[in-house]
């Protein structure tokens, strides 16, 4: 990459990325530079160029200064995108090719281009919504060019990607659904076990098919490879790989059912991968409760 | 016992990894997930000792009335503790002097740790609307405790002041009083700081950064009505 | 004055150790722990009616603190934001900075604050009648819930609006659906802002009203 640095109506270079980047750590240049790219046909401020660089150091915060933990894909994956503010604050920004679709949460979004058109369609089923259990999704399509889309969820925590490639399956609890590209299947009609959740609303989704699929944690997100035995509090349950057997029990005894706090909790064998969540929404919710406004009745 | 805290500090948990025969004791509804073999016995009270006062006891100061024994069988096993709100955790090595925790801060402790609730008296606390009472941790032993926010720990030499609703833990060598924030009582209800503990003396109290009260507060308004 | 932001970027909180003689302005009840000789006056946000006009048109606090440093050597005091999330410095040198309501910790002496009309649509959109402007010179510390991203916007783009925080002020802001009627209702977008201009915006990857949205159906 050649880079032209324009400051004072003089043009200076071109210079390689790199030095660009020693540059601006120096301060020989400024954020506020105009740089040009050979091939590209606009004027563009450094920032902007070093923005891009994976170690930028630290600049003299004009706004603020860039967050770190940023996570861009190394492994297979379909669309371009990258999840910043890792662990805590997960944002996930996706490239959507020209006219091409992704499905995403509802209410999730937080930025678009303005070429991405929205469509909201229900996942589940009328009975479903009923029943205190939905999936809302928005399709985001991009219009007459390519656009981007940032995805924030509701609750706080980290972020995680997957590539399904046929033959996998993922088990989904039903609120980490982040999104997916088109070819995913996310099968919410799944029966397999009810009742997985002890009553919260939520269900478990079977994720199928051909793609990418983004999911978010409440709180810290660990992985755990199950090679045998592991007990999982199932509020605490995010997502697992299809191989594996579960079993739902209560934890040490019918005492410690309703004394220990723990309530259900899932057993899983065999070989493959849980990912927990160090948090759970009850809990939170218990919380809340003297904060809430008291209704007028 | 090795205890190992990840995802400092805004969703952190502890996993703590124990030999065959050793034990933790947690406050209920902390175990996250845990190795399969691990036996867990609930009581009210302390392992092998105690009475149902302590419990109810612990239940004032905002710990759940309940303790979990953590103990793995046939080989050592692991067990993760997480928390009912986001925040840190910090782990401490009791030898010594003990420590006086918040209520609400406690998280797990090993069985050689000792726990007490202290009443604080109404002087110190009655209009603070904080707990009235303190955990004391006294004995040999890790234990480990949360906050909302993160932990930073403040050497005291002399005098400092932490709002009452930021004061995690401190070292029981440190004398206190409740008192106004600013020169006047105007200047300290108005500015919205009101009562803060003012530490007198030489030790360390851990702060957090962040005030439950005040997210909540600001939470609030946009909750489902109750 | 020297200070730094730590304990970001979940919980971010900003240590400013005071020189003699130095003065901090905090917003009402941002003090997480402080020197116990430093002196704390409550005094109105700029004057009576225009801290009037701060509180209740820009959400922030009628009155805000002042930390004075009157002993003779270096104290500390400990400020944060009353929700979680990462807090920003920012240098000004005469531009001007627009805030959404809330987002103001602290300031030095020489920062001013105003408000902004915001126009009718923002206020149906739950983002207040006013955005809150701060110009001047001195250091400015504001935050959200959530992660702060800078973007550089050239031409126009879409802000939810609960996630922006800050903007520079030559952006033009308007407020629109984020889809068709039943899309903005059952998508659970609703209101969005559309930015235009050349310049940079702040955006916050959560939102009170996203967390609450999300914990609500589990309340009962």
């Amino acid at each position: 990459m050649q880079i032209t640095i324009n400051r004072n109506g003089e043009n200076y270079g071109p210079y390689s990325l790199e030095q660009v980047r020693e540059m601006l750590d120096s301060g020989q240049a400024q954020p506020t530079d105009m740089g040009h790219v050979e091939g590209e046909s606009e004027w563009v401020p450094l920032s902007d160029l070093s923005n891009n660089l994976p170690e930028a150091g630290e600049k003299p915060p004009v706004i603020g200064s860039q967050d770190d933990d940023t996570y861009t894909p190394t492994g297979e994956h379909e669309h371009e995108f990258r999840i910043e503010c890792k662990p805590d604050f997960s944002y996930l920004t996706v490239q959507v090719p020209a006219n091409q679709t992704l499905k995403v949460e509802a209410s999730a979004m937080a930025t678009m281009s303005t070429n991405m058109v929205m469509k909201t369609k229900m996942k589940g089923g009328l009975s479903r919504f009923l029943g205190g259990e939905s999936l809302f999704i928005n399709e985001f399509s991009a219009q007459g060019g390519s656009a981007e889309i940032g995805i924030a969820p509701g609750s706080p925590g980290d972020m995680d990607h997957v590539h399904l490639s046929g033959a996998d399956e993922i088990f989904l609890q039903s609120s980490a659904y982040v999104a997916s590209g088109m070819q995913v299947n996310v099968d919410s009609k799944w029966q397999g076990f009810k009742g997985f959740f002890s009553g919260e609303g939520l269900f478990l989704l079977r994720c199928t098919g051909h793609g990418d699929l983004w999911f978010n944690t409440y709180g810290a997100m660990i992985e755990i490879p199950v090679d045998g035995n592991y007990v999982v509090d199932t509020s605490h349950v995010v997502a697992f790989t299809g191989g594996l057997q579960y079993n739902v029990e209560s934890v040490g005894g019918l005492k410690s059912l309703f004394l220990s706090g723990e309530g259900l909790v899932c057993r899983f064998a065999g070989q493959g991968k849980v990912w927990i969540q160090t948090r759970h929404p009850m809990a939170f919710a218990n919380w809340t409760y003297p904060f809430r406004p008291e209704s007028n009745n | 016992m090795q205890i190992n805290i990840t995802h400092r500090p805004g969703n952190s948990a502890a996993k703590v990894s124990l030999e065959a025969g050793e034990s933790i004791t947690a406050e209920g509804g902390a175990m996250i997930a845990m190795s399969g073999h691990m036996q867990v016995e609930t009581t009210t009270h302390k392992k092998d000792q105690g009475s149902i006062l302590g419990a109810i006891k612990r239940l004032v100061t905002g710990e759940s009335l309940f303790l979990n024994h953590f103990t793995p069988s046939g080989g050592p096993g692991e067990v993760y503790f997480g928390t009912a709100l986001s925040g840190d955790m910090m782990e401490y090595n009791l030898n010594g002097p003990g420590i006086m925790v918040q209520g609400g801060s406690y998280v797990a402790s090993s069985p050689s740790v000792d726990m007490d609730i202290q009443w604080q008296g109404f002087g110190k606390a009655l209009f603070s609307g904080e707990s009235m009472f303190l955990i004391r941790l006294s004995g040999q032993g890790p234990v480990i405790l949360n906050s909302f926010g993160a932990v930073y720990p403040i050497q005291v030499n002399g005098e400092y002041i932490v709002d009452t609703g930021h004061i995690v833990a401190f070292e029981e060598t440190l004398n206190y009083e409740v008192s106004k924030a600013g020169k006047s009582w105007l200047s300290s209800i108005l500015g919205g700081e009101g009562l803060v503990c003012k530490f007198h003396g030489q030790g360390t109290v851990w702060c957090q950064s962040h005030n439950a009260g005040s997210f909540g507060a600001s939470l609030g308004p946009n909750l489902k009505p109750r | 004055m020297q200070s730094k932001i730590e304990g970001g970027p979940a919980f971010a909180y900003i240590n400013i150790d005071l020189d003699p003689g130095e003065t901090v302005i905090g917003e009402s009840d941002a003090m997480s722990s402080m020197a116990a000789d430093l002196n704390l006056e409550a005094k109105f946000n700029g004057g009576f009616f225009a801290g009037l006009a701060k509180a209740f048109l820009g959400g922030e606090s009628l009155f805000v603190n002042h930390f004075t440093n009157n002993t003779s050597s270096t104290r500390r005091v400990t400020l944060v934001q009353s929700t979680p999330g990462n807090t920003r410095a920012v240098e000004l040198n005469g531009q001007q900075l627009c805030l959404q309501p809330g987002a103001y910790i602290a300031s030095t002496p020489g920062v001013q604050l105003g408000v902004r009309w915001a126009g009718f649509k923002s206020w149906f959109a739950r983002e207040g009648l006013f955005k809150l402007t701060v110009t001047g010179t001195g250091t400015v510390w504001y935050g959200a819930y959530g992660g702060l991203l800078e973007k550089e916007v050239h031409g126009e783009y879409i802000v939810d609006t609960s996630h922006l925080v800050a903007y520079e002020p030559q952006m033009k802001l308007n407020i629109q659906l984020a889809g068709g009627l039943f899309s903005s209702l059952f998508g659970g977008e609703g209101f969005v802002t559309r930015v235009e201009g050349t310049g940079k915006i702040v955006v916050q990857t959560r939102s009170m009203s996203g967390l609450a949205d999300w914990i609500n159906p589990r309340l009962w």
